[in-house]
């Protein structure tokens, strides 16, 4: 390790173990790269997004406080309703008389269920391709929940849930004698389409059954909003970052902390994901023309060549700023550029100088290109040599030039 | 100006709820390739391709769009533009075959009338996870007068055949001119008149 670096590590250990923190000095410092040694990214990350208190005295109680909280979501979104399905299978009386699959009735616990496994169907989808370049989110976590994997429980996971939907409709075959054959699920399940993402065996679960987990939770919560394809990959960093975290007492709640950073992130960038209020003030439309009318100021020839080749911003920035450029870098670039972007005051309005200063850094090849190649330079950037570092300092020239 | 390599641009776009495999049947045709492991498609994407028909070149600008609904504002803006539309399903998703009346009513508002539609029933490689009959992905194709493929991106089925298809079909319509026909005198009985740029 450079003496540099170990500097660095110094000063946010020294900032990080003040009772009380002083977030200004941390911002600038997090602006320039958190490191990763002894957790102080999660840590910093947890600060930044409000998760953690900036007294150091909280921190325990509220970390505490959460995750039960988490605990009791869990309870109550997934295992409940799990063993209330078994007994609904069960029990036929309490089919007919209280509830049952058909219940038109809007309140109706079926009707709730069959709502929830369409999100969940979603969810699952993507999950199951997030970073599909990288073996992390297949691998099993250390930590399997155990309030879900207790195989004393007789109830329906969200695994089970998932797996018995999709066999759902592909259950009843007729052949030409006109007998049905209602294949075994077993059978079924065994020739899955799922390929490699087949759930590990009981008693263990993979990192992207977390994240669907939490994705779940947050649907539940957020009826409003539900989920929208592309809140997978804002989880997943912010997962990958907090389950590897080297620090293992933290680790261990890596799900539970995930949850509450995702959804406050979410709280500043939800309206991106509404379709809604995309032509409103709030909206993503906004958003995008901002990113051309800073690169009209700051680079007009540019601005001009994109325009008459009539490259729309909805073509490429679109996916920029609704999933803060996690589809744009690999992972270790978009950690660091989040470092930047939750370092950042105005964080959002920081990404769009990143998305802009990305336009101006690639100008000359823009400049030269046609349409065909200039579509293809901005849905897949190439990083001026391999590095983010020159992106974000051109970001934040930007920035400075605007206040 | 740099120079043109394509005598005809058309312009393409692929439809369907998510996760039927629209970027991976894309995929196939531009790179001859299938990768089961595609990250979710937000918002939009786009690929080139040039092939050749009746001795022109044409260069296939294909747009790939998100199949979840949040999306649609977006990509519905991508319908004005394009000559033709491939609407596809999976074969292994009731649901996915059920929307397809929701696609084409979306077809008719946004799109250019005389937009040329395709549908595409994919993954049909899984014979043992079939939901959808062939027989009913071509009564819906009939009823609304417009092709029907069963197509594998997987296993490579019918793929180029649906995208050559889709060309011809509106290299049928596009009105029968010369690169520089608007330097013809009609009169001059279509005589050539040498070599001009060619315009966009």
């Amino acid at each position: 390790m450079s003496s540099a670096h170990k500097n660095k590590i110094a000063e946010f250990q020294s900032i990080l173990s003040e009772s009380h923190i002083n977030l200004k000095v941390l911002r600038e410092l997090c602006f320039n790269g958190i490191p990763f040694e002894g957790g102080i990214r999660c840590l910093c990350w947890k600060v930044l997004l409000n998760y953690l208190p900036r007294d150091q005295s909280l921190w325990d109680t509220v970390l505490q406080k959460q995750r039960e909280t988490y605990a009791h979501f869990l309870r109550e979104m997934i295992i409940q309703p799990g063993i209330a399905k078994v007994k609904f299978g069960v029990s036929r009386e309490d089919v007919t008389l209280e509830d049952h699959p058909l219940n038109p009735n809007p309140d109706s616990q079926w009707n709730t269920y069959f709502k929830d496994n369409e999100v969940l169907l979603q969810i699952d989808k993507d999950v199951r391709r997030l970073c599909p370049d990288f073996s992390f989110f297949l691998n099993p976590t250390d930590y399997p929940c155990l309030l879900i994997m207790d195989p004393e429980n007789e109830y329906e996971t969200l695994r089970k849930r998932v797996e018995q939907t999709t066999l759902k409709s592909q259950t009843v075959a007729r052949n030409r004698s006109g007998v049905t054959n209602v294949s075994s699920p077993l059978k079924s399940s065994a020739s899955n389409s799922l390929g490699d993402y087949n759930p590990l065996p009981n008693g263990s679960e993979a990192h992207w059954e977390v994240v669907e987990r939490i994705l779940f939770i947050y649907a539940k919560l957020n009826p409003g909003i539900a989920y929208v394809q592309g809140m997978n990959e804002i989880v997943g960093p912010i997962y990958y970052t907090f389950a590897t975290n080297p620090n293992s007492d933290w680790k261990e709640h890596a799900e539970a902390d995930t949850f509450f950073c995702f959804t406050n992130l979410m709280a500043e960038i939800r309206d991106n994901f509404i379709k809604s209020l995309d032509d409103s003030q709030c909206g993503i439309t906004s958003k995008m023309e901002k990113v051309y009318s800073t690169l009209k100021e700051e680079d007009e020839e540019l601005y001009l060549k994109l325009q008459e080749q009539n490259i729309k911003p909805q073509f490429f920035a679109f996916r920029w700023l609704t999933l803060l450029l996690s589809q744009e870098f690999v992972l270790p670039d978009v950690i660091r550029i989040w470092d930047s972007l939750f370092a950042d005051e105005n964080r959002f309005d920081f990404l769009l100088m990143v998305s802009c200063a990305m336009l101006i850094l690639i100008r000359n090849q823009l400049l030269e290109g046609d349409f065909t190649i200039n579509m293809r330079l901005l849905q897949d950037y190439p990083l001026p040599n391999g590095d983010v570092l020159p992106i974000l300092k051109k970001a934040k020239e930007l920035q400075d030039s605007k206040c | 100006m740099a120079k043109k390599t394509y005598d005809l641009l058309f312009k393409l776009l692929l439809i369907g709820d998510s996760g039927v495999g629209k970027t991976c049947v894309l995929f196939r045709f531009s790179d001859d390739a299938f990768n089961t492991t595609f990250i979710s498609t937000i918002g939009i994407d786009f690929k080139i391709k040039t092939v050749e028909l009746q001795g022109k070149k044409i260069k296939l600008q294909i747009w790939d769009t998100a199949g979840q609904e949040r999306f649609h504002t977006i990509t519905t803006s991508y319908y004005r533009g394009a000559m033709g539309i491939m609407l596809v399903y999976d074969i292994t998703n009731a649901k996915s075959f059920e929307n397809i009346s929701k696609w084409l009513r979306n077809i008719d508002e946004h799109a250019n009338e005389d937009v040329e539609r395709m549908l595409l029933g994919n993954k049909c490689d899984m014979e043992d996870k079939r939901v959808v009959p062939k027989a009913k992905g071509e009564q819906i194709a009939r009823e609304h007068g417009i092709r029907f493929f069963e197509t594998s991106a997987k296993a490579n089925v019918n793929i180029e055949k649906a995208f050559l298809t889709l060309a011809e079909d509106i290299l049928r319509k596009t009105p029968v001119k010369e690169p520089n026909s608007e330097n013809v005198d009609i009169s001059s009985g279509g005589g050539v008149t040498g070599w001009k740029s060619k315009c966009c």
